[in-house]
């Protein structure tokens, strides 16, 4: 969060029209320009940025450091491309706009993209540099694009006639597949000195990895941590569910063939029954519980119809309610363990009442001692697929309808598992 | 520490003339050209400790002797003098020149502006000298701006010690940061904790 002026000076000389870096090198420039641009103002609201061009006509300052972020990529559109750049001219002018700065508490800093040929001599550049360091002005350096013979040297003995006390950094950004603005999130001259990232750098770091969407599963961390929480642990219990799956079938197609064949297909129909149930917990409005009670349904008709013993459904949701509750933890961690596990432990633990019971008691709204909920354990243990179907309108009646969040025991037949699962119903 | 001042020092206490260093608000002093970042705020203190120089001191960057130092106080004062100790092997300042009541003096501006007031110096070690002001333009200064542009043959200037003398007023010169001037009253504008935090009065 310091309180900083920059000053970009942009290459827009001839050599940028080169497209070794997507689409071409001076696009590249313009969007790391733009992201330098958002991180500086979203970490401090009075940060100033201003943008300048070293090569064209002549060193020319388009925009005077301003927080206007509109201003600043309105600028940078719209620019030509051609000349030659002229480095020292251009680290000066941009000095001399710093000087001018209208809050004069603010740090200096001048961030140069380095893209071509630098004709000027190393004492040149180094007397430039010790007098930005006598002034205290900070000097980043983005080398990129043209790798000349003696441009690194150079750019290196700026650098450290500039920096006091690490302000300053020098970042080479090769030609490749990685855009540049990529590159530079992880960077020093995005994250500031030390301070660990900003959000922006964080969030934009995300959209780059993401893809289409900007965030993962099109939710944005930060404004709903609960829904992408539970939108990434769906994804992972799918994948996990899915390689057991695949796991089931190899190991059974290799024990028994012919006659298990069907039950494997089986297994399969009935992973994809919940794996489409959860794709639909997926869907983040107008899943109707109509559909999921149906879904379910048919989910246990396969698993009545299922012989094989050891076939888990994997209907597991981590909510985080499971973080804090033990009982939920335990549950949740029984649910996920390997196929391997016959289903007795469950339905040893459901025929603990105290168990289930204190389950039960940690849904809202639902009291272990009604006589609705004890008959519902008792027709729980006799493992009836009725007993789920109870169970899940039981606890809707309970827990009311018109709460937004919802907790609904999943107690499937045969496999007596107990799942705790927490929905965001959104009306 | 004996001063020596040629004065019997039993009547009053030296040191005590010497405190405006209280009144500097070390939070917002800055230097230019100082090898160590922050090592400024090292030069500031009591009279007593003026020879002092396990705290650090003031050293301005290899090969560069200019010195520029940016003090505000915490409420305006009048200087009536100024003492300077310097480092020994021609470390010292040669000149000082002072800029009363500016904010964000860089080199080229001290350079090229006239000072208020220009001394030159000699070699202080044990912090006898003082240099006087034109008090008559020292009455009311809530920052000072000290700029050393040479030294006395050294590679660097070294500074341990700045010390102020003169009065402390009560009065703070505040540039007025924000003004809202109002031809009507918004009352939305104007939420009070009991307002906006459901109490009885209500205002929309």
């Amino acid at each position: 969060m310091v309180l900083e002026a920059t000053m970009i000076c942009v290459d827009n000389s001839e050599w940028m029209r080169n497209g070794d870096y997507a689409p071409n090198r001076f696009q590249a420039q313009a969007d790391a320009v733009n992201l330098i641009c958002g991180a500086k103002t979203q970490s401090n609201p009075e940060n100033t940025v201003g943008v300048l061009t070293m090569a064209g006509k002549g060193v020319r300052v388009l925009v005077t450091p301003t927080s206007d972020l509109g201003k600043i990529l309105a600028c940078m559109h719209g620019l030509e491309v051609g000349g030659e750049m002229d480095l020292a001219a251009g680290i000066q002018v941009a000095q001399l706009a710093l000087k001018h700065r209208q809050n004069k508490k603010q740090q200096q800093r001048i961030i140069v993209f380095a893209g071509s040929p630098i004709k000027h001599d190393k004492k040149l550049l180094e007397m430039i540099g010790r007098k930005l360091k006598k002034n205290s002005v900070a000097l980043d350096i983005v080398d990129f694009g043209e790798e000349d013979d003696g441009k690194p040297e150079k750019l290196e003995a700026v650098l450290a006639s500039v920096n006091s006390n690490d302000t300053s950094h020098i970042v080479r950004v090769p030609a490749g597949p990685n855009a540049l603005s990529d590159v530079l999130i992880n960077t020093p001259i995005f994250t500031g000195d030390g301070e660990g990232g900003s959000g922006f750098a964080a969030a934009a770091a995300a959209a780059a990895a993401g893809g289409v969407s900007g965030f993962d599963f099109g939710v944005d961390p930060n404004l709903d941590p609960e829904l992408a929480l539970a939108l990434r642990v769906s994804m992972e219990e799918e994948r996990a569910r899915q390689e057991a799956a695949a796991k089931k079938a190899a190991e059974e197609a290799a024990k028994e063939k012919g006659g298990e064949q069907q039950p494997t297909s089986q297994d399969t129909a009935m992973t994809e029954g919940p794996s489409a149930s959860a794709a639909e917990a997926n869907e983040k409005k107008d899943d109707l519980m109509d559909d999921e009670n149906a879904l379910l349904q048919r989910a246990l008709e396969m698993s009545m119809d299922g012989t094989t013993s050891s076939h888990d459904m994997r209907d597991t949701d981590m909510s985080e309610a499971a973080a804090d509750d033990p009982n939920l933890q335990l549950a949740l961690q029984l649910s996920v363990q390997e196929g391997a596990k016959e289903g007795n432990d469950m339905s040893k633990l459901l025929a603990d009442q105290s168990f289930v019971s204190s389950i039960l008691s940690t849904l809202p709204g639902v009291d272990p001692n009604d006589p609705s909920v004890k008959d519902l354990l008792a027709s729980v243990q006799n493992q009836s697929e009725v007993g789920f179907v109870h169970c899940f309108e039981l606890s809707m009646d309970l827990c009311g309808v018109e709460h937004l969040e919802f907790y609904y025991l999943v107690v499937m037949g045969k496999i007596s598992k107990v799942v705790l699962r927490r929905r965001n119903v959104l009306l | 520490m004996a001063c020596m001042h040629d004065h019997s020092c039993e009547d009053h206490d030296c040191s005590s003339n010497w405190s405006l260093y209280k009144h500097i608000d070390l939070s917002k002093v800055s230097a230019l050209n100082e090898a160590f970042p922050g090592s400024v705020k090292s030069v500031f203190k009591a009279w007593e400790q003026r020879l002092n120089f396990s705290e650090g001191h003031l050293e301005s960057n290899d090969g560069d002797p200019e010195l520029l130092v940016f003090v505000p106080f915490t409420s305006d004062v009048k200087i009536k003098s100024i003492s300077i100790v310097g480092g020994a092997d021609g470390a010292s300042p040669s000149k000082m020149r002072v800029f009363i009541n500016r904010e964000g003096i860089d080199f080229s501006d001290a350079q090229s502006m006239q000072a208020v007031q220009e001394w030159d110096m000699v070699e202080n070690l044990h912090g006898v000298l003082e240099y006087q002001t034109r008090y008559s333009k020292f009455q009311s200064v809530a920052n000072i701006t000290l700029h050393f542009p040479d030294n006395s043959g050294g590679d660097t200037t070294q500074i341990y010690y700045i010390g102020f003398k003169g009065e402390a007023t009560q009065l703070k010169r505040d540039v007025v940061a924000t003004i809202v001037y109002e031809l009507m009253p918004n009352p939305s504008d104007h939420k009070t904790k009991a307002n906006s935090s459901g109490g009885l009065s209500h205002v929309e």
